[in-house]
């Protein structure tokens, strides 16, 4: 069974973009455009890892990291941060609930993104 | 008188006669002895006269002088008066706040604009020493800035109230060998808000921009990699160029949101034991495909034993020695010389880094680590650039208590050094 990203992401072209490099590696791939989307659909289906977006309408990455960290079901999920931002304060504080790895989107591409993947949770 | 009554009595002189005659001439001669000492006296008197009559004339000089004095004295008094009274209008009219103290640290003197600015009447504080003034609760933070001493500071900053900041300076005035202290309250709230409002709105902007720039970066990357399809050689060509414009302008904007973040005080140093040499190797090897399209010789001068670890901002000091050796490659001649070394002493550990580039003009030395600067003659070599980088370096370095500064040539090259201190273990 392949395994199962959930990303989390309010601009598309980004979403469409990983989607189509981890697809290709043989990932199943699962979009939400903000943070409430992405909480329902990994209560629907648990993902094996969570691509977080920081700043997106409705619920940003913070909140979506609080909330798992209060459910018991979901506080275990690696969650990998790509975000716009790289300010060292955010970068502490989301590494501090529990975030493993920091992506800036701008300093990293979607085969960097793939190798952090494959890191975590193997092909 | 004498020798007629001698003729009365000539030949026949009795023995009474003998005895008046003896009796006048006694007179007489006492007479011209009197006459003598009466003569001399007048002489002495008019001698005595005259010299009174030159001392009154001195006299009378002197008077003369001393009423001309006295004139003067009253002009001067009514000179000094006037003066006084300008200066008392300049400091009750002066849109900054002043307050001046005195040798025992007592308040003597405050201007309206700092009663206004610190909301105190004048009568409640002048007269009252420093320690005094502070336990009062409008004025608490001013007497912490200023502390006990009252030693001389220079614009340091003072948030009244959430719309009043003030830019606080102290200086030491010595008069009459006592040394008061004039403290200087400047109305900087506009600045601040301008200050603010120009922050945010690079911040925003900078963040804004980042977005699609990702999203550009993002989709070049993949066709570049084929994972969109195969492309034609021409097609990888434009592709790349594109890439790289795109990646020119993802670094202005860091360029820009590093700025924003030093002026915002956000800038935040998480420092760490580091082992430069490998900080200074590793970005060398980074930069190997530049130095190499150039034709550059670069020469690393390791130290010969291993240098003390320092504790620093690995990321800002990456930065900064980025920055550095970007400058040496960019503004370097093909095949030119680089020379980098490192070294230390107990202190502190410096860095070198020596191009045989373009060099910077001798009148713009002092504007080389300032905001937008670039220097006349890169501008034209290379219109790229964004003149932030060596402000950005200077920054990082000074915030990590370091030293920087060069020494340059133009058209021969530049070296630049900096400092790191060597922590200190007790």
């Amino acid at each position: 069974m392949a395994k199962k990203i959930l990303i989390i992401e309010d601009e598309k072209i980004i979403c469409d973009l990983l989607e189509r490099k981890l697809t290709r590696e043989g990932y199943s791939v699962v979009i939400a455009t903000n943070g409430i989307d992405g909480l329902v659909k990994m209560r629907e289906d648990r993902p094996d890892i969570v691509l977080l977006d920081i700043i997106m309408p409705k619920m940003g990455g913070f909140e979506v990291m609080e909330e798992m960290n209060k459910d018991e079901t979901l506080k275990d999920i690696p969650v990998i941060v790509v975000s716009n931002s790289g300010q060292p304060v955010e970068i502490d504080r989301i590494k501090k609930m529990g975030a493993k790895d920091w992506l800036i989107k701008t300093e990293f591409d979607p085969q960097e993104v793939l190798e952090k993947v494959k890191k975590q949770i193997g092909i | 008188m004498v020798r007629f009554l001698g003729f009365g009595f000539n030949g026949k002189k009795t023995k009474k006669q003998i005895k008046t005659i003896e009796e006048l001439d006694r007179i007489a001669k006492k007479l011209i002895r009197r006459d003598l000492e009466l003569s001399l006296i007048r002489e002495k008197r008019e001698k005595e006269f005259k010299e009174i009559e030159a001392k009154t004339k001195d006299l009378e000089e002197a008077r003369k002088g001393l009423l001309n004095m006295l004139e003067d004295v009253a002009g001067s008094r009514r000179e000094v008066e006037e003066e006084r009274n300008k200066t008392l209008a300049i400091i009750s009219n002066f849109t900054d706040g002043l307050l001046v103290f005195d040798e025992q640290k007592r308040l003597s003197l405050i201007n309206p604009q700092a009663e206004k600015f610190l909301g105190i009447k004048s009568k409640k504080v002048i007269g009252k020493t420093i320690s005094a003034i502070g336990r009062m609760s409008s004025l608490k933070g001013l007497v912490k800035l200023l502390g006990k001493e009252i030693n001389p500071i220079f614009r340091k900053e003072l948030e009244v109230k959430d719309d009043l900041v003030l830019e606080v300076s102290v200086l030491a005035i010595s008069r009459e060998e006592q040394i008061e202290n004039l403290v200087v309250l400047h109305n900087i709230t506009r600045e601040k808000l301008v200050e603010r409002m120009k922050t945010e709105f690079v911040s925003i902007t900078a963040h804004q921009l980042r977005t699609p720039l990702s999203a550009i970066k993002w989709t070049l990357k993949m066709l570049l990699d084929e994972d969109l399809g195969k492309i034609t050689e021409e097609q990888r060509e434009f592709i790349e160029k594109t890439y790289q414009s795109n990646e020119r302008m993802i670094s202005l904007i860091n360029d820009l949101l590093n700025v924003t973040r030093i002026e915002e005080g956000r800038y935040v140093y998480n420092p760490v034991l580091s082992n430069i040499t490998k900080l200074v190797e590793s970005l060398i090897d980074q930069y190997k495909d530049e130095i190499s399209i150039k034709n550059i010789n670069l020469e690393f001068k390791k130290p010969k034993k291993q240098l003390p670890k320092v504790l620093i901002d690995v990321e800002k000091i990456n930065l900064a020695v980025q920055n550095l050796l970007d400058n040496a490659i960019q503004y370097n001649k093909l095949g030119g010389s680089i020379k980098i070394s490192l070294k230390s002493n107990k202190k502190e550990i410096e860095f070198s880094i020596e191009d045989s580039g373009v060099g910077i003009p001798k009148k713009q030395e002092k504007r080389i680590f300032t905001k937008f600067f670039r220097a006349a003659n890169v501008m034209r070599m290379d219109t790229r650039g964004s003149g932030l980088g060596l402000f950005i370096v200077k920054n990082i370095i000074e915030a990590h208590k370091g030293r920087i500064w060069f020494k340059s040539k133009e058209r021969k090259g530049t070296i630049f050094y900096f400092t790191l201190p060597v922590p200190i273990y007790k």
